[in-house]
């Protein structure tokens, strides 16, 4: 069991977010799918293992992870929409309920391959989330 | 009846009409291009620095956007422009969307080499191609159109 009192392995039902700090981002429709490209320095896509409820404690675990950014909103995915695109999803706390998809395609000798693989599979990602639960910033 | 217009007249009217449609026709699309790259300029400046997206990403290489302002001028009149939005390793996506299924997406990077992908229902794919800075590569503007087949009618 985890400090969060999750459990280690991420069950295919779980939902993960990917916040969203940066308006274009994404749209009222839609999330684009650069939103679901790893960091180029650890290869990984930072997320948090949460569902839209209860929004409370979804925007909570938000602002921790935007930092002093305006937090937007985030994109809810099934952990086994990730495993369909054959990336992993690992726990990785801490953080509390944060976890990384790791596994990306990587062609250090052709790096425009790499990004063709990986926004195949950002874009399978972004299709798969739909819109964007946004948060008031009223 | 006589209209009081000679056959030479109507036929300069018709011209002038046609003109005109045409110049419009071309200022809407023109419109449409310098927007795109005023919102890929104000892009640019937003995610200049490192980690705009609070993931670390890395700030918004400025020869990216050189290349993605190249491409969008490259555009021929019948497809529709894309949106713009940051990659985490500097470059810049350009994005097609037809549908929540439908999908094109471009990464543009300083490279000379452009990273796409799509989502056409279930089918997906990826590929790379090259770009001469003038002309847009044909297996691009073959998917676009492919994703986007009403792009023609709307343009018109």
């Amino acid at each position: 069991m985890l400090p969060s009192g999750l459990p280690e392995q991420i069950d295919n039902d779980e939902d993960v977010a990917r916040f969203l700090v940066y308006g274009r981002q994404f749209s009222s429709t839609s999330v684009k799918p650069a939103a679901f490209l790893p960091n180029p320095k650890d290869g990984e896509t930072s997320v948090s293992r949460h569902g839209r409820e209860p929004a409370d404690q979804l925007w909570q675990l938000g602002r921790e992870a935007a930092g002093n950014r305006t937090l937007h909103g985030a994109a809810i995915i099934k952990a086994a929409t990730v495993r369909e695109a054959t990336l992993e999803l690992v726990a990785d706390e801490p953080p509390e309920r944060h976890a990384v998809i790791r596994g990306w395609p990587l062609l250090e000798a052709d790096q425009e391959l790499q990004q063709a693989k990986q926004k195949e599979l950002a874009v399978f990602l972004a299709a798969a989330a739909g819109p964007p639960v946004q948060r008031s910033l009223g | 009846m006589a209209s009081g217009v000679s056959k030479e007249a109507g036929v300069i009217v018709q011209m002038a009409e046609r003109f005109k449609q045409d110049v419009e026709r071309s200022q809407a699309l023109f419109g449409d291009k310098t927007a795109t790259i005023s919102s890929l300029n104000e892009l640019a400046c937003e995610c200049a620095e490192a980690d705009w997206d609070g993931y670390g990403a890395q700030g918004m290489d400025p020869a990216a956007v050189t290349v993605a302002e190249r491409l969008i001028r490259a555009l021929p009149m019948d497809i529709p422009m894309p949106e713009c939005a940051p990659e985490p390793d500097g470059s810049i996506s350009l994005d097609w969307w037809e549908s929540r299924y439908r999908i094109v997406s471009v990464s543009v990077s300083p490279s000379a080499r452009l990273a796409f992908a799509w989502l056409d229902g279930t089918d997906r794919g990826h590929a790379v191609a090259r770009f001469d800075g003038s002309a847009v590569p044909e297996r691009l503007l073959q998917e676009i159109r492919r994703i986007m087949p009403n792009a023609s009618l709307r343009a018109a």
